[in-house]
């Protein structure tokens, strides 16, 4: 906890000058005493990366625990550190959720230990998100930026071409339910269900739109600006006119309407092809194909961000400078990365992992899949576009659950996109007033 | 003339002591705790501010939580009065011992209430899903397409579940009030004459009364207190938080962090119970023992 | 004895007509996850879901469960038992002697306290769960057996039981008799009392361990390692894994459909052989004590 801030930043000093020839990076050494670290996290087949930790860091062991995904171990953490114990020492945080624990004070700043040297390890806009001025509260872990994937083998049958702009997507979408008499749709409105509205919001944030700002103390909320206005009457129009889907995502039925061909595209975030690779029958195999995510008029090439996390420390643990090692090594060491990206499917959000040779191998089955495309280059590139500037609000979860509502009536047809928004935007803002948020 | 035992004062206590310590630890001291925060404000790990009943002010202004409650009072009417109907019929027929297959129809209705709320949702769950569901193509003959888990249906497939667990339990309850009956009675009955449906409108409806007002309390709580088969379904579809007052409060404490205010509307809920348990028991003069 | 008339007239086969009907919906969900567990997830989503095909993979999707992280749903299964086994014990015995207490002695307040317990049915279990949280946490026993198990010993449902089971199967005049040959409060308790008892043992032993067994909500907040979650949970999480996956090595449906198919087939034959005790208990809660 003492000794540790100077040799941090002398090491990395020395890491900044050679960042460029990432891949065997030297981290902090390790000094304090032997300890074990307690480390939620959900992502299957950690154990491979922190077996080669241990090895590195004989001193810090890891205690690995799967509390449940998402949710269920947010609900667990919120418990605990309410109760004042029980919290683990590091924590796996989606990046929409980090404001909601840092506003509730349970994680450290982990700039106090030099965090913030380590900062061009990793893609711009993954630090931005783990960060609120100076502090920074977690380490970037995977993301999702979006790129688009579809099957090749429909777009033939139908002449349709790739979308390169949301007009001509838009256009395809048409053109694909008036030739197949409805019976194939471009692509599914993946915001139905509870909580899935992270999907609107990525397209919303690759827009070059967003929803919350922290101005010195203040929060500004607007949910219902113009730009989200365009995004989302655009898929609303799609949608009412039925050249778009409304699945349930991750349902049997959403996967089955890809796999029977009955939807033709996905915006498909860093992680989806391995799902689509996995989960879709296996006459799809080889069909399918990606490219950059369709864009609006008048901006340079953006994207936005659907999913990934990060590993934050918590304000519990006793070793917060064992804790933060552990973290930032998980992420930065490219065979840690190559590792969680094989077992655990995890795209990561530094250089170390991005540019490893690993994950350009285009002889697997993922990229196979994609017709032997370097899928992974694809999201690399989307990741490089992500928009910096979006950042999430403490009483996310409010809106997750709220939004569920006012989209499946504006789906519906009981409201327009516009009131359901507009409504969001209102509930939200008081809900945040009540909780005691200065907001506006 | 009951003889009970008059030796020592504290020998009662003795039997009792086991069931009160653990009794006053895990039901009445957090329920005083849960009085307790309810009474005060907190956002985080920020000190608590105290704030009275505006807890209690806010739970009933709240539109969440109301809704949740109006549903489940809107659910205890129509699965209600469904489920007590058909447990009635059922355990008429069960009890007339001259109906066939009484021990087998006893037998199968009840089973459902043996298998945990939460398999009863993942199961029910999975039947629902499109891809999953038998029933797709049983209404497929018809021409018909349903979708169990849209916004619109789900609140007929959780009354569904919740019939198919416990139409069996209400049925076995009313039985029993059913076999209480002296038998003698339906003898004379049939002497003066009556038919079976007499027997059964001026005899077994009439003494049936306290085990159906106990069916129906049981409901009531029961309804209240729904939360494993929303909760389940959540992970297949949209259930809304403000479905049941249970998934509300559950949504509020540990996924919004704020226990102050569900502590409020637990407390509230159960009051709510109560009072209505109390009407349907006055309603019928109904006293136990 | 009037003599049984035509076996079937139109009325009666009519109404057991649909009395075989009812027996149908109520079986349905066991007969679907029969067929279920005996397919592979591609057959699962291709094949007609109301029948058998082949090749059969009832064993293979045992195999699939049985290795699968671990064979963890055995562990579970354990756990289960672990839970459901001591819950029972212990709540039969505390539930014995609270009812002994309540049914045998006069004392001050009796029934101010027997009241007050009953009442408790109607607290909602989010009321209790999170000072039950706070609470096992100053007791360092979050993520231990103990806290599933020692908020569930306490049961008033089960102590109304026996203290009905008490004043119907043990007369009062035993007491008298008992004291003249000298027994002591305690022996005649666990001598004379117990045996005759024995039914309302049997039926509180099945009822709290059913109970326990089909628990979720509890062991859903005080347990958060894997490797202490009983199956209600643990299948839980598997399907919400499943559903609503967005990373690899989800478990696969047909490992779920197996542990769904483990987790109900001990209570089945629990509920067929010992179907008398589910029975009495209910029937004893029904009528006037």
């Amino acid at each position: 906890m003492k000794k540790f801030v100077i040799p941090a930043l002398l090491i990395s000093m020395f890491l900044l000058s050679c960042a460029a020839f990432a891949g065997t990076v030297q981290l902090p050494v390790y000094n304090g005493p032997a300890v074990t670290l307690t480390f939620w996290s959900w992502v299957p087949g950690l154990d491979h990366a922190i077996a080669l930790f241990e090895k590195a860091y004989p001193k810090i062991k890891i205690n690995w625990t799967n509390v449940g995904t998402g949710q269920a171990e947010y609900n667990k953490l919120l418990t605990a550190l309410t109760a004042g114990s029980g919290a683990p020492d590091v924590v796996q945080i989606e990046y929409q959720m980090l404001p909601t624990f840092i506003s509730y004070g349970g994680l450290v700043d982990l700039s106090k230990y030099g965090a913030n040297n380590y900062k061009s390890l990793f893609v711009p806009w993954t630090w931005k998100q783990v960060s609120q001025g100076n502090a920074v509260y977690a380490i970037p872990q995977d993301t999702g930026p979006y790129s688009f994937a579809y099957n090749k083998a429909i777009f033939d049958k139908y002449g349709l071409t790739v979308p390169k702009t949301w007009d001509e997507y838009a256009a395809d979408a048409q053109k694909l339910y008036e030739a197949s008499n409805g019976k194939v749709v471009l692509g599914n409105f993946d915001a139905g269900g509870t909580g899935n509205i992270s999907w609107l919001i990525g397209l919303v944030w690759a827009a070059g739109g967003h929803w919350w700002e922290l101005q010195g103390n203040t929060w500004v909320q607007t949910i219902n600006s113009p730009t989200t206005l365009k995004v989302v009457n655009f898929w609303g129009d799609l949608v009412s006119k039925g050249y778009i889907s409304t699945y349930t995502p991750w349902t049997t039925d959403w996967y089955n309407a890809m796999s029977e061909g009955k939807v033709a595209s996905i915006m498909s975030p860093a992680w989806m092809p391995a799902l689509l690779a996995q989960n879709l029958s296996s006459s799809n195999a080889g069909n399918w194909r990606i490219a950059p995510l369709p864009q609006w008029p008048g901006m340079p090439f953006t994207s936005g961000n659907w999913g990934g996390s990060t590993d934050a420390v918590t304000i519990q643990s006793k070793y917060p400078e064992a804790a933060f090692i552990f973290a930032l090594w998980l992420n930065t060491n490219e065979e840690a990365c190559v590792l969680d990206n094989q077992y655990g499917g995890l795209f990561p959000a530094s250089y170390a992992g991005l540019e490893a040779p690993a994950l350009h191998d285009t002889s697997t089955a993922i990229d196979q899949f994609f017709g032997g495309q370097d899928v992974n280059q694809f999201s690399f590139d989307a990741s490089k576009a992500v928009n910096t500037d979006f950042a999430w609000a403490p009483w996310l979860n409010y809106v997750y659950t709220e939004s569920s509502k006012d989209i499946n009536d504006a789906i519906s047809g009981k409201i327009s996109w516009t009131q359901a928004f507009d409504q969001l935007q209102n509930a939200s803002l008081n809900y945040a007033k009540s909780q005691g948020f200065n907001v506006k | 003339m009951r003889t009970k035992f008059r030796s020592g004062k504290y020998m009662p206590f003795v039997f009792l002591s086991p069931f009160l310590v653990l009794f006053a630890l895990f039901y009445v001291a957090p329920l005083i705790y849960g009085f307790y925060i309810s009474l005060f404000h907190k956002y985080g790990l920020r000190p608590p501010t105290f704030v009275g009943l505006e807890n209690y002010v806010k739970a009933f202004t709240d539109s969440g939580f109301l809704s949740s409650i109006l549903t489940m009072g809107e659910f205890f009417l129509i699965q209600g009065s469904i489920m007590i109907g058909l447990a009635l019929l059922f355990a008429l027929y069960i009890d007339n011992e001259q109906n066939h297959f009484r021990g087998f129809f006893k037998l199968v209705y009840y089973i459902p209430f043996a298998i945990p709320t939460v398999i009863s949702g993942i199961l029910w769950g999975f039947m629902y899903s499109k891809s999953l569901s038998p029933f797709q193509s049983i209404f497929g003959v018809f021409g018909l397409h349903p979708n169990f888990l849209s916004s619109g249906s789900l609140f007929w497939s959780i009354m569904n579940i919740v019939t198919w667990e416990w139409v069996g339990y209400n049925m076995i309850i009313l039985y029993s009030g059913l076999q209480s009956i002296p038998r003698e009675l339906y003898e004379s009955a049939k002497i003066d004459g009556a038919r079976n449906f007499d027997v059964i409108r001026y005899i077994k409806l009439p003494l049936i009364v306290p085990s159906l007002i106990l069916a129906i309390v049981f409901t009531v709580i029961g309804t209240f207190q729904i939360f494993n088969e929303p909760y389940v379904l959540q992970s297949m579809t949209y259930v809304s938080t403000h479905f049941t007052p249970n998934l509300y409060i559950y949504t509020t404490a540990f996924s919004y962090g704020n226990f102050n205010f569900a502590a409020a509307m637990a407390i509230v809920l159960a009051l709510v119970t109560f009072a209505i348990s109390m009407i349907f028991m006055r309603f019928a003069g109904f006293k136990e023992e | 004895m009037d003599t049984k008339k035509s076996l079937y007239s139109p009325s009666t086969l009519i109404i057991m007509t649909l009395m075989f009907v009812a027996s149908a919906y109520f079986l349905l969900p066991f007969f679907w996850i029969i067929v279920a567990s005996t397919k592979s997830d591609s057959q699962l989503f291709s094949t007609n879901p109301l029948w058998f095909t082949s090749p059969f993979n009832f064993l293979s999707n045992l195999k699939v469960v049985s290795s699968y992280d671990n064979a963890i749903l055995w562990r579970w299964f354990l756990n289960s038992l672990i839970y459901a086994g001591s819950v029972s014990a212990g709540t039969t015995l505390i539930s014995a002697m609270a009812g002994f207490a309540f049914s045998k002695y006069d004392f001050k307040l009796k029934n101010v306290l027997f009241y007050i317990i009953l009442g408790t049915i109607m607290v909602p279990t989010t009321a209790l769960v999170l000072p039950i949280y706070l609470l096992m946490h100053g007791l360092n026993l979050i993520n231990t057996y103990w806290a599933v198990i020692l908020p569930s010993l306490v049961n008033p449902f089960t102590v109304y039981l026996m203290r009905i089971f008490w004043m119907k199967e043990f007369p009062n005049e035993l007491i008298d008799a008992a004291h003249v040959d000298g027994a002591s409060d305690f022996a005649i308790f666990f001598r004379i009392g117990l045996p005759l008892v024995r039914g309302g043992l049997a039926t509180v032993a099945l009822f709290s361990f059913v109970n326990t067994w089909n628990n979720f909500f509890l062991p859903l907040v005080v347990i958060s390692k894997s490797n202490l979650y009983p199956l209600t949970l643990g299948l839980q999480v598997w399907t919400s894994i499943t559903t609503t996956s967005v990373g690899r090595g989800a478990p696969p449906y047909g490992a779920i459909n197996m542990g769904i198919l483990i987790s109900i087939v001990p209570l089945i034959l629990a509920f067929i052989f010992l179907r008398r005790y589910w029975q009495s208990g209910l029937s004893s809660g029904a009528i006037k004590g």
